[in-house]
């Protein structure tokens, strides 16, 4: 797979589409390529599912929007959503155990670069600062945002989100929906209970997730290597210097492995 | 019943007894609750706990078929404690008036009487002649002639009783009734009732105190029975251990008491009343035998046994005997030739009888009852059938022997909502194979069938009388669906047909069809159907000449002028054409609201709610209970209507003073009663098929358990049919449980009603067999099992439901169990899953007097299967 | 208005359950395929069919039996926690103080088939799709609205099932209770206090447990759970990630601007 090349084609897209998720490389800059086919369409399934889930849950957890609820199409819904969301990436890790192996395996090595993560992301985010100095009593320091691997620690954080927050969602669902009949009326009440907590926090962090992968002024542009599979070389060794650097050295190797 | 439904509400204590009235008579509990409130006691007595034992202030367990035993041990009590009184607190505990003057408990008995204790004649009384000269079927046959009192036309009395003036049993009359019934009971002491029924003897004598309390004056005490009482071999002397009983007790006639037949379906009362039945006419005129040469010999012989009999030495001197209260007033005489008008109307002469050779006539002794109709037709005999209404392929006894007897039919017409099992009984489940889905052969049966489908009775109007003998009318909610007519308009239809095949013929077999009255078309929907209002115009009955209503039975007369199809029923209309029957005030206007609500709808006889009232009055007028009064009399009859309108007795003048029980010939109700075929009194005797080789009480063994039956071990003049080989008979030591049948809440008779609809399916779907733990772990049968019941005539598949409200007993020092099955169930329509039918159980055996079949006791197996 | 209510007397009741198929009749609901389960008792449970059931036990006390029946329906709880947990409302207190339901509003969610300490509503549908609602007794409110009784009311032989207000069945009741007091030292009006005060009042004569009545029904924790504690801190979580969202944007927009003009 080459990993460097010129964007030939690049994604049709319009100014509005620019403004609303950022400028796509410009055509003859140099990409790398981050996302492979099989992990953009296994995104984007799960991002409809996931949508999906998320306004059919909105109706039937909030008393508010319980109208649209009326009629049982919102359990329907709720339902095949969870059957794509839950089933496609069965698929994936059945189709390609070792992928999904590495992928899985990258959200928990954690290193020296993620504790520097953690201390510089406030600033960084927040803040939109490359570089800050602390000045305590003489005490002065200069934090400094680490180069970062394929994904960075707040990728790393989001991912453990999903794997966690998932299992959550899926047992307590599957206890609802298929073994309703074997639970107690208390375990049940229950399993809804932490599925609306899974609920929840999956919702305000897909807000964060959108965000940061959209909108945060950082990372404008960044929505596109979703979409087209490739990122500006410029913005790789920026952000995630490592991975910059291993996949250009290596080059013609087999690169870390997308996700 | 003698009263009503509404007056169980007035009783003291209530004795359900061969019933399960809670289940089988759902709605008698709102007057049954009613009673409890007012602090009523209720006395449940069955070989299982039911519905009605839940509720049951007293639940009396006791082993299937033994109620003589119970009721035996209960009138020991009653007399045993009117003993051991001293004549002061006698009267006091118990109405001694009633007990001894409206009752023939003082009456002399001629002294060639011997009782069953008799070591001559073990279990049998005097004049057993065995088997030689007892009709086809029956066991054995008796010569009644010594049964009878002393002197047959003016009985004397025992003054020591009617004056109380006695202390012990020998200061009375060995001959006296009273002192003969405590010699038939002396025996059934709570030691020797429990060893026979299984009934505890301290809940025994529970009962007994209960109920007994219910013979002081003022008291009233009812029994509700049902087919657990009747449908044995003894059913009849059953019902006669409670007659005897509630006569002791002066409980006959006063609110709150009698003895209450609470009717299996809603209408069987208008169905005897009306003759479905094959010993009687309509209203209970005896059929026409063979001896009845002529309308006379009829009238005579009927004559002779309705004659005033007055017993001297009662403060009443005079019997009414309404049948035939002298040859100036010989009712019997206009009610048969009113009926007879009835039908030939103008071809009804006193020159020919009134057309009485056209009355089919019976062979005396001959069984024309179902289980007699069922022997013929297995011998070929009978021919064709009309079914209608019923259900025999699963409600008959032994019903696999009976639809076999059916494969000799030529043709078979079934009326019915649905096709019922008799309709298909050509395509029935092979009784000789283990699984009930495979069919008999069809091919070999050459019956023709026709099913004519039937209106229910939301679809079509008429009367039903109910159990408290209340015609009720009811009309047409909608018209009937499809093809589907009114039975009357397919009888309408059938007849005119017959009529029409007919036509131009003469001769003995033609006249009485081209003769016979049949005008029932009116106007409107009725301008070409048979209009159920001119049916019951025909049976109220009216003046020939003019057509004009009669006032009532007391209209009718001898000389053809009047015509009338049921006397009893004389007297529905009023005087200017209103049926009453259609009567609908919800005021209760009876004196005390004892609730008669005399002006809804309208009952026989005369529109009187409760029969024999004045028992419930004494001398002077005076109801026993001035709470609730039936009648009274204050210069006239306030209340009810009065059995008799005379005088009461002290009021009225000598020769006028009429005794209470207006239909008997003594004017007393029978304590004493020789007109039963196996004795005056009731005697203990076991089942057909019983799990004991003694009878405990009689000390009869089974001499002979693969036969027809023992004399004094089984009721000595029972029917046992024989069904052509079908009806076996089983040994304890092949099957040792008593088996049971009975209905449920849920389901209405053969089922077809019931089965057929989801709503009542829902909640009774199968077939079940209960039984009791005990026997349940010895068999390995779990609650819910597939099990198969059998006895020697066939088997049934079901559920088990193992239960703890099924117990097991000692009975002469061994263990009986029960099994019980209900028999709604068959192999046609929904709910069919188990084509199985309790009554492929029950023996073809039937009851000494009406044969009515054997369903409640018999021997059986169980196993898983 | 005054609040309605059935007494329900268990000493009166013969099980012949007219009250069962008078429900079905009134409200065209099918009949359910059954088997003998080696019990009357039928069907096993309520269901989106069956709104009312009696329940058969068999009870022994020193050797002496005894078969108890026990009317299974809606409660018409005060404190109702179906009413609580419907996310549609269409579970509701009627002015006449019985839990209404419009099952055209319902949304087949069966929090309340879960909430109910009575185990009462039931989901029809397909429970793998998801497309159901639940059904419960209505209390008859087309009939009661109209000046009728309830159709089991109607149809009960015995007297074991009346209707009329609640503060009047109440007093009945205690009144019945007292006087079965004297042989049945257990006997216990139901209802009269549990959840806030049912609107089915029940006459025993023995404690409740032998009636297989929950001795103390609560609303369950689970159940209000999610709306009273969940739902606020949904929100809050929801709208702080947004309005801290919305200002990183403003803030981290502005330095990287400035920082870019700095470059």
């Amino acid at each position: 797979m080459e990993t460097i090349e010129a964007a030939e084609q690049k994604p049709k897209s319009t100014p509005f589409l620019h403004s609303l998720f950022g400028a796509p490389p410009t055509p003859g800059e140099p990409v790398v390529q981050r996302y492979s086919r099989t992990v953009r369409v296994l995104h984007w399934v799960n991002a409809v599912a996931w949508v999906v889930l998320i306004v059919t849950g909105l109706f039937l957890f909030v008393p508010q929007f319980g109208d649209a609820a009326v009629g049982g199409l919102s359990r329907l819904f709720h339902r095949i959503g969870a059957v794509v969301m839950v089933g496609w990436a069965l698929i994936y890790v059945v189709g390609d155990p070792r992928s999904t192996w590495a992928g899985i395996k990258d959200a928990f090595k954690w290193g020296k670069c993620d504790l520097g993560w953690l201390v510089a992301a406030i600033p960084y985010y927040f803040f939109g600062k490359e570089e800050s100095t602390i000045r305590i009593r003489g005490f002065s320091r200069t934090i400094e945002m680490p180069p970062q691997h394929h994904m960075n620690t707040g990728q790393k954080l989001w991912w453990l989100f999903v794997l966690g927050g998932g299992a959550l969602m899926i047992i307590t669902g599957a206890l609802m929906w298929f073994f309703k009949d074997l639970i107690s009326p208390g375990a049940f009440m229950w399993s809804a209970f932490f599925h609306d907590i899974g609920f929840i926090i999956l919702l305000v962090f897909a807000f964060v997730h959108v965000y940061l992968s959209v909108f945060h002024p950082k990372m404008r542009g960044i929505f596109w290597s979703m979409w087209g599979g490739t990122i500006s070389a410029e913005y790789a060794s920026s952000h995630h210097k490592k991975w910059y650097d291993d996949v250009t050295e290596k080059e013609g190797s087999e690169p870390t492995k997308d996700e | 019943m003698t009263n009503h439904w509404i007056d169980l509400r007035n009783a003291d204590c209530i004795m359900v007894i061969g019933s399960n009235a809670a289940e089988n008579h759902p709605i008698s509990f709102r007057w049954v609750t009613a009673a409890k409130e007012r602090g009523a006691k209720l006395v449940s007595v069955d070989p299982r706990f039911t519905r009605t034992s839940s509720k049951a202030d007293l639940y009396a367990p006791i082993r299937s078929g033994t109620d003589i035993t119970f009721i035996g041990g209960l009138i020991r009590y009653i007399l045993n404690d009117m003993q051991s009184l001293t004549p002061a607190e006698r009267a006091k505990k118990y109405n001694l008036t009633y007990a001894t003057q409206y009752t023939n408990a003082a009456l002399i008995v001629n002294d060639g009487f011997e009782g069953w204790n008799d070591s001559r004649h073990p279990g049998l009384f005097v004049g057993f002649s065995g088997n030689s000269g007892a009709a086809p079927g029956k066991l054995g046959a008796y010569d009644k002639s010594n049964w009878n009192y002393a002197n047959t036309t003016n009985p004397n009395v025992d003054t020591a009783l009617v004056n109380n003036t006695w202390t012990d049993w020998t200061d009375l009359n060995p001959n006296c009734v009273l002192r003969l019934l405590w010699e038939n009971y002396k025996d059934l002491t709570p030691d020797m009732v429990e060893d026979v029924t299984g009934c505890p003897q301290d809940t025994f004598l529970q009962v007994c105190q209960t109920y007994a309390a219910t013979g002081a004056p003022g008291k009233a005490g009812t029994i509700m029975y049902a087919m657990g009482t009747t449908q044995h071999t003894y059913g009849t002397q059953n019902i006669r251990g409670y007659a005897i009983m509630q006569l002791l007790l002066g409980n006959i006639g006063v609110a709150g008491g009698g003895i209450n037949a609470l009717r299996g379906t809603s209408n069987v009362q208008g169905s005897t009343d009306m003759c479905l039945l094959s010993h009687i006419l309509p209203g209970y005129l005896a059929v026409v035998d063979h001896t009845d040469q002529t309308f006379d010999d009829y009238i005579a012989r009927n004559r002779a046994s309705k004659l005033p009999v007055n017993p001297s030495g009662l403060a009443g001197d005079k019997s009414a005997s309404w049948w035939w209260l002298s040859d100036e007033a010989q009712n019997y005489k206009k009610y048969l030739v009113s009926l007879l008008k009835a039908w030939w109307m103008d071809h009804a002469t006193a020159g020919n009888g009134f057309c009485f050779d056209y009355l089919p006539k019976v062979t005396k002794g001959h069984d024309y009852t179902h289980i007699g109709t069922f022997e013929a037709m297995a011998q070929g005999v009978i021919k064709g059938m009309m079914v209608w209404g019923q259900n025999p392929a699963v409600g008959g006894p032994d019903s696999q022997g009976e639809r076999h007897a059916m494969d000799n039919l030529e043709w078979l017409m079934v009326a019915d909502l649905f096709e019922t099992e008799t309709a298909a009984f050509w395509k029935r489940p092979d009784p000789e194979s283990a699984d009930p889905t495979k069919r008999v052969d069809s091919s070999q049966i050459n019956t023709e069938v026709f099913l004519l489908p039937a209106a229910c009775s939301y679809e079509k109007q008429g009367s039903i009388s109910n159990s408290g003998r209340w015609a009720q009318w009811r009309y047409k909610a909608i018209t009937p669906i499809g093809q589907a007519k009114a039975d009357l308009a397919i009888m309408d239809e059938l007849m005119l047909k017959v009529k029409e095949k007919y036509a131009g013929e003469t001769g003995p077999l033609a006249d009485p069809i081209n003769k016979l009255h049949w005008d029932y078309y009116t106007s409107g929907d009725y301008a070409n159907e048979a209009d159920p209002n001119a049916v019951a115009f025909e049976i109220h009955g009216y003046y020939v000449a003019d057509k004009s209503p009669v006032k009532n039975f007391v209209s009718l007369a001898t000389d053809g002028s009047t015509c009338c199809g049921n006397w009893l029923y004389s007297g529905m209309f009023t005087t200017d054409g209103r049926n009453r029957a259609k009567d609908r005030d919800p005021v209760d206007a009876s004196l005390n609201q004892i609730g008669l609500y005399s002006n809804w709808s309208w009952c026989w006889p005369i529109n009187r709610r409760i029969i024999y009232n004045r028992a419930s009055v004494d001398f002077d007028g005076q109801p026993w209970d001035s709470e609730h009064p039936v009648i009274q009399y204050n210069g006239g009859w306030a209340g009810d209507v009065p059995d008799g309108g005379w005088a009461p007795i002290n009021l009225a003048a000598a020769g006028e003073k009429y005794l209470p029980f207006i239909m008997q010939p003594e004017g007393v109700a029978h304590i004493w009663g020789p007109g039963r075929a196996e004795g005056p009194f009731p005697v203990v005797y076991e089942p057909w098929e019983s799990p004991l080789d003694k009878n405990l009480v009689t000390g009869v063994a089974n001499s002979d358990p693969t036969g027809k039956g023992t004399p004094g071990f089984n009721n000595p003049c029972c029917y046992v049919g024989n069904l052509e080989g079908w009806n076996k008979r089983g040994t304890p030591s092949q099957f040792p449980y008593v088996g049971m049948t009975y209905r449920v809440s849920e389901h209405w008779q053969a089922g077809q009603m019931t089965r057929n609809h989801p709503w009542l399916n829902e909640l009774q779907p199968e077939v079940f067999a209960e039984l009791g733990p005990e026997l349940a772990a010895e068999k390995g049968i779990r609650n819910g099992d597939k099990i198969r019941v059998a006895t020697a005539r066939g088997y049934v598949l079901g559920v088990a439901i193992v239960t703890k409200r099924f117990r097991r007993m000692t009975i002469g020092g061994k263990s009986v169990d029960h099994i019980g099955v209900p028999w709604h169930w068959g192999f046609t329509g929904r709910s069919s899953a188990f084509h199985s039918s309790g009554n492929i159980l029950t023996p073809h055996v039937g009851d000494a007097n009406t044969t009515i079949p054997e369903y409640k006791t018999f021997l059986c197996n169980i196993e898983k299967a | 208005m005054a609040d309605k209510a059935i007494l329900y007397d268990a000493t009166k009741c013969t099980a012949c359950r007219g009250c069962q198929v008078a429900c079905k009749e009134w409200n065209d609901l099918p009949g359910e395929l059954t088997t003998n389960r080696g019990t009357y008792e039928n069907p096993p449970d309520l269901s989106a069919n069956t709104w009312i059931k009696i329940r058969f036990t068999e009870v022994e006390t020193t050797g002496d039996i005894r078969w108890l029946f026990t009317r299974r329906a809606c409660m018409h709880c005060t404190d109702a926690a179906c009413v609580e947990v419907c996310p549609t409302k269409a579970l509701y207190h009627h002015e006449m103080g019985f839990v209404a339901y419009r099952r055209d509003l319902c949304s087949g969610c069966g929090y309340c088939v879960e909430a109910c300490p009575f185990a009462v509503p039931k989901s029809g549908g397909n429970n793998l799709t998801g497309i159901r609602v639940a059904n419960k007794c209505l209390f008859c409110e087309d009939r009661i609205t109209n000046g009728e009784i309830p159709a089991c009311v109607k149809t009960c032989p015995t007297g074991a099932l009346v209707f009329g207000d609640r503060d009047d069945l109440v007093a009945e009741g205690r009144a019945r209770v007292q006087s079965l007091k004297a042989e049945y030292p257990n006997a216990y009006l139901y209802g009269d206090t549990e959840l806030g005060g049912l609107h089915v009042l029940y006459v025993l004569d023995d404690l409740p447990e032998v009636y297989g009545l929950p001795t103390n029904p609560k609303v369950p924790v689970a159940a209000t759970a999610w709306q009273d504690v969940l739902q606020p801190i949904g929100w809050g979580l929801a709208g702080i990630a947004v309005v801290g969202l919305g200002l990183n944007y403003l803030i981290a927009r502005r330095k990287v601007k400035v920082g870019s003009e700095e470059h």
